[in-house]
């Protein structure tokens, strides 16, 4: 048998990794790159491989798994080695950066795993992946109160702001907030969360149905009058220091720029 | 031909793990070393981190992905990365590894071993030429710990990163647990490793802990750096002089003490051998 070429080579190493992740069989592996590979004092060929098989599985499963913590804890070993086996032979890694493995594991969990789980699990995955999205969004110098001060008061109505770039929002059926917070169970119920960075760490937080209308609107460029609208209801002044009420807080958690 | 690489002294790879301790600025290595891919980032904690650290102190940098060997085309957006970082960090140096890690445009994540063949020099050495071009700057390239080695290699290790070095005209990056790994999974003598290696081609030197797994030792970078790496980092020393050199810690890593602890051991006998080299006979 001639040597294998260099292309041909690699072809059949990357096989033996990829084909069946965590899940190497010697049998498996082309003979010709068998045939390739001087045993060992200590090892066979398929025994020699099969280092190397292993430790392509170990290291983006422990990616993922401090991409997502509470996937990983809910699912325990064996089911979370499951998962990234599965996710790893439909999904291996095009990035040169581990960083990205796990951009779409809420997407295979949603539609191409086929083992039973539970049904918050997507949504839990979404909220982890968001977290690791924001971790190193790009920087930016967030609105202060003093800032927001200095905007004369007929200028407020067509006011624009806008999140800062480390902000995402997560829409789930379930209270997953609390899932990572660290129940294993919850009732679904209609959530969204806002996802941020403050000071380099990242947080989130449950928004109540007012709230995230506002901040939607924010989102979509309104300005704040319109904003403002989601308080309609409510009598004037009540709606005011709601309003005022909220944005302080949007400023004190670091949300906001000035959009344009 | 010289290289006017920096004499760093002695430095450790910086980790997220240690962010706190060394902004703290307690205690100080004189340079550190940074895996660029986790730097290639828009913002956040990471990058603000190395910027600062880099205002103090020399940084290098040091990639896994950028699979010189691998017959996939080069990753021009992952060159381009490299290359923006390089220009916002002013490295000392940039290095990467002897080794291939992608196919059909996927990333196996791992220093993927090549056989030694001219084959496999011809591409490898294109590559590195065509990376310094793209850089405008020398690689630094590392031996890798292996596991398999191919029967239809022509010639060690040594001899083929010393032929790689001299014909892309780069550097080495001698990673002397690494020599020890492979030594000891392949049966080859790590002396005769440090012989074939030209002197003037090595840039910087790295030291770390390996685990032994009964049939084969595994490059884990999650202890201490045992006594028959020391042995071999003083047999190096001897013959390659004052080179930078640098610790890794990757797995189950000490607080930041007791990391600047083992480059202090360096930083011993790498004076002892200097001394002992100056005294006549």
């Amino acid at each position: 048998m001639p040597p294998l070429a260099l292309r041909d080579l690699q072809a059949r190493f990357w096989e033996a990794l990829a084909r069946a992740p965590g899940a190497f069989a010697p049998e498996a592996a082309a003979p010709e790159l068998l045939a390739a590979i001087e045993p060992s004092a200590t090892l066979d060929p398929a025994g020699r491989l099969a280092i190397y098989a292993q430790a392509y599985f170990w290291r983006i499963r422990e990616a993922l798994r401090a991409d997502y913590p509470r996937t990983a804890a809910l699912l325990g070993d064996t089911g979370f080695d499951a998962l990234v086996r599965a996710y790893l032979a439909r999904h291996p890694s095009t990035h040169p950066s581990l960083r990205e493995v796990g951009r779409r594991l809420p997407e295979f969990l949603a539609t191409g795993w086929e083992a039973p789980a539970p049904p918050f699990l997507v949504d839990l995955a979404r909220l982890e992946w968001a977290r690791v999205e924001v971790f190193d969004a790009p920087d930016a110098s967030p609105l202060t109160a003093a800032a927001l001060r200095a905007v004369p008061a007929d200028a407020w109505p067509d006011l624009r702001l806008a999140p800062v770039p480390a902000c995402e929002v997560v829409r789930a059926a379930w209270p997953v907030h609390a899932l990572w917070a660290g129940a294993d169970e919850v009732a679904p119920a209609p959530t969204v969360l806002r996802v941020w960075r403050q000071g380099w760490a990242v947080y989130h937080a449950p928004m109540d149905a007012t709230e995230a209308a506002a901040f939607a609107r924010l989102c979509a460029g309104a300005p704040f009058a319109a904003v403002c609208e989601v308080f309609a209801d409510l009598p004037p002044e009540a709606a005011a220091a709601e309003a005022g009420a909220l944005l302080a807080r949007w400023i004190a958690d670091e949300l906001l720029v000035l959009a344009g | 031909m010289a290289f006017d690489f920096p004499p760093l002294g002695h430095g450790v790879g910086l980790r997220p793990a240690h962010f706190g301790a060394v902004l703290e600025g307690r205690e100080r290595a004189e340079w550190y070393e940074v895996i660029s891919e986790n730097f290639m980032l828009r913002g956040g904690r990471p990058l603000a981190v190395l910027d600062r650290v880099r205002a103090e102190a020399p940084v290098a940098l040091h990639g896994v992905s950028l699979a010189l060997g691998s017959t996939e085309p080069l990753d021009e957006d992952y060159l381009a990365a490299l290359a923006a970082l390089a220009q916002r960090i002013e490295p000392a140096w940039v290095s990467d590894h002897l080794c291939w890690g992608r196919f059909g445009n996927h990333y196996a994540h791992d220093l993927l071993p090549l056989p030694y063949t001219e084959e496999a020099l011809a591409h490898v050495v294109e590559r590195v030429r065509r990376v310094q071009d793209r850089l405008g700057r020398r690689l630094v390239l590392e031996n890798v710990s292996s596991y398999v080695a191919f029967r239809h290699s022509t010639m060690p290790e040594w001899t083929f990163l010393a032929a790689v070095a001299a014909a892309a005209d780069c550097g080495i990056l001698l990673d002397v647990n690494n020599i020890y790994v492979s030594a000891v999974n392949h049966g080859f003598s790590p002396v005769a490793y440090l012989e074939g290696l030209p002197p003037d081609r090595i840039c910087e030197i790295h030291l770390a802990g390996h685990s032994d797994h009964g049939t084969h030792l595994l490059d884990t970078h999650d202890q201490s750096v045992p006594p028959p790496v020391w042995d071999l980092y003083r047999l190096a020393v001897r013959r390659f002089g004052r080179v930078p050199t640098l610790v890794e810690w990757d797995d189950r890593i000490p607080p930041f003490a007791d990391l600047l602890a083992e480059s202090a051991r360096a930083r011993a006998i790498e004076a002892e051998e200097h001394d002992a080299a100056a005294r006549p006979a």
